[in-house]
């Protein structure tokens, strides 16, 4: 069965149409990589998917493993299986990072009816997750995001990813805001999850993500189509000639 | 000890200064600006008699250990002699006037707290806390103040005098079950002095609680003080904290929690009076149902007051679309040369937040939930005493499980 399947999706936020008519199929272990140029509908898709209010399906379905999700709220679709990496993690003050980490998996857990896990055992996991991605001991005793600069930022949304271990993870211009040494830990550990069980959506404005996370297809997405799809060449082809080209031809 | 604002006049003399102010003006309403958003005119048509509780019982709350004095209406409960180390004194001045005609000349005249403490005090104690030699710290003073006759008024005074670089625990625990709620509190802290003070109100749901809090500060000496407004059905909790000496420091914090209908009220007013002084105050308001909350906050720099810092900022968060909240926050400065901020907000839940922690898996209540311990948590940290700090957290952790 398919992974993930979106059929002729038409969403809009408010009166304004934002998506028209999107048609992807995505199955486990295959990486696809969404680029388009600003305004394209890239960011709408990612909320779209993964169940953001605010974002109204007009038209289509999105299928999770054959099930619907548009009827499921964005905490259901999470424990389904689904995973988004923000673009621009929020900060929340208050919120201790394990205490919110245990929340997350422990929801998960349930979901897939298995015991919780013990506080212990816990701090066992995320220690060792977090070695990987160069998260220190003092980042996970902060409140989440509070104060972390953009890189640690985008380090902790891999983490999350890494401890929920999602069937779909979508990844929303993860590499936004990343210098070069910091592109290569969070691709690192992106890769690392890469594997049968997982299925991946990257979106990026830029193609130099997808030489760190190589995808299988690439799809252009412009004024709310996907207008072009491809294996790697194609971002290989808009770094080098740019969007305008595509869009024109489309 | 800080100068006087008036001079000492006899006990007899002030009650009548007191009914003379109170035939005049009686119970505000609205149109008084001070009360503009609490009005008592529900208290016009009540009448209460003074309580005489029987005597209260010696427990002193399990999870928090100290010296307990007990307050129930007219009835006096002091521990044992016995049991107060050096550097504490306790005294009942019920029925010492000049004690009490001493202790309240510090009280601002024609307003409406003090006046009714002076015409129907119930019950008057006195605290000296002392510096000793000792290296192990005082014991923590706890006066709970209760009463329990729903048609009765209870008007509790209390002076706390921390002398001269002494350091002073106190805690009061409100939990009155009068009708009306009266308590009026003292803290005269000397030069080179500290106090970590606490306060919790957890009275009656039919209870009217309104609470005088005034703190008098000397040169270089700080407080450190929290307090969580949880009881009653209208509450209104005035501090006035004068500093009378320079180089002198207030953390003053403050957190109330709203539901059915309640309503709360934090009024404020900060005097810098003198120079190098800062002070610095967190108000957060969590509001549900159809709970109102009002934060009144005035912080006022003397002309002389240069290098005042004094920071000042209150949240309010709305739960339910029926709640309300009122910010009137005010900054009089008349120095020049200091550093003066405030701010109020009032909001409901940050939708991106709730977003963020659902698309983690995290169910709506359960995000809904972290996200308002998160707001309170926060504010906990200004506690500086451990016991203290953990006190008020599980009173916060118990308003918070007994929501959901």
């Amino acid at each position: 069965m398919n992974l993930l399947e979106i059929k002729n999706l038409h969403a809009s936020i408010g009166d304004t149409k934002i998506l028209h008519g999107i048609d992807l199929t995505i199955n486990r272990g295959e990486v696809h990589a969404i680029m388009g140029p600003n305004g394209s509908g890239k960011s709408t898709l990612s909320y779209v998917l993964s169940g953001r209010d605010g974002y109204e399906v007009t038209e289509g379905e999105i299928l999770l493993d054959g099930e619907s999700v548009l009827e499921m709220e964005a905490d259901e679709r999470a424990r389904a299986g689904m995973f988004l990496a923000f673009q621009y993690p929020v900060e929340l003050p208050g919120v201790t990072g394990m205490s919110f980490l245990r929340a997350a998996v422990n929801a998960r857990r349930r979901e897939a009816g298995e015991d919780e896990v013990d506080q212990l055992e816990f701090v066992k996991l995320v220690r060792a997750a977090a070695a990987d991605l160069g998260v220190d001991n003092e980042m996970l005793k902060r409140a989440v995001n509070v104060g972390f600069s953009g890189g640690e930022k985008k380090r902790y949304e891999i983490l999350q990813m890494a401890l929920l271990k999602p069937s779909l993870a979508v990844l929303d211009e993860t590499d936004s805001g990343l210098d070069v040494d910091a592109l290569k830990i969070v691709s690192d550990g992106v890769n690392a999850q890469r594997g049968d069980d997982c299925g991946m959506l990257v979106i990026t404005h830029y193609q130099r993500l997808l030489s760190h996370i190589v995808p299988d297809f690439v799809h252009i997405l412009a004024g709310g189509r996907i207008i072009k799809s491809g294996d790697k060449s194609l971002a290989l082809e808009v770094e080098e000639n740019g969007y305008a080209g595509l869009v024109n031809a489309a | 000890m800080p100068h006087k604002l008036s001079e000492i006049i006899s006990w007899p003399e002030q009650r009548e200064k007191a009914k003379s102010y109170f035939d005049s003006y009686g119970w505000p309403d609205n149109r008084n600006e001070a009360w503009k958003y609490t009005s008592l005119a529900h208290l016009q048509e009540a009448e209460f008699t003074a309580t005489s509780s029987s005597v209260p019982s010696k427990t002193s709350p399990a999870d928090l250990e100290g010296l307990s004095v007990q307050i129930s209406g007219n009835m006096v409960q002091l521990p044992p002699k016995d049991a107060i180390p050096a550097g504490i004194s306790i005294t009942d001045i019920t029925t010492d006037d000049g004690a009490r005609a001493a202790a309240f000349t510090y009280l601002a005249d024609n307003h409406l707290l003090p006046a009714l403490s002076a015409m129907h005090q119930t019950s008057a104690i006195a605290i000296d806390i002392e510096k000793t030699d000792s290296a192990s710290p005082l014991p923590a003073v706890i006066i709970s103040l209760t009463g329990s006759s729903k048609d009765g008024a209870c008007y509790p005074f209390v002076v706390v005098r921390v002398h001269k670089g002494a350091e002073a625990r106190i805690a009061e625990l409100h939990s009155s079950d009068a009708g009306l709620s009266c308590p009026l509190m003292v803290y005269e802290v000397a030069d080179d002095a500290k106090l970590h003070h606490i306060r919790l109100q957890t009275e009656a749901s039919h209870t009217t609680h309104l609470g005088l809090n005034q703190m008098q500060m000397g040169k270089n000496s700080q407080i450190n003080s929290f307090a969580i407004s949880m009881g009653g059905a209208l509450s209104r909790l005035e501090t006035h904290s004068l500093f009378h000496g320079t180089d002198a420091e207030l953390a003053q914090s403050a957190i109330y929690l709203g539901r059915d209908r309640q309503h709360h009220d934090i009024t404020s007013f900060v005097a810098h009076e003198m120079r190098d002084c800062a002070s610095r105050q967190l108000i957060r308001g969590v509001l549900d149902d159809k709970a109102r909350g009002v934060f009144q906050g005035k912080v006022r720099v003397a002309p002389d007051a240069q290098k005042t810092d004094g920071q000042q900022m209150s949240r309010a968060l709305l739960l339910s679309r029926d709640a309300e909240a009122d910010a009137k926050p005010e900054l009089e400065i008349f120095a020049d040369d200091v550093v003066c901020s405030h701010g109020a907000t009032v909001g409901e839940l940050d939708e991106n937040l709730m977003f963020y922690l659902k698309s983690r898996g995290i169910a709506e209540d359960d995000a809904r939930n972290m996200l308002i311990d998160a707001f309170l948590v926060d504010t906990l940290d200004e506690i500086e005493d451990p016991d203290f700090a953990a006190f008020m957290t599980s009173q916060i952790n118990r308003w918070s499980l007994a929501r959901r």
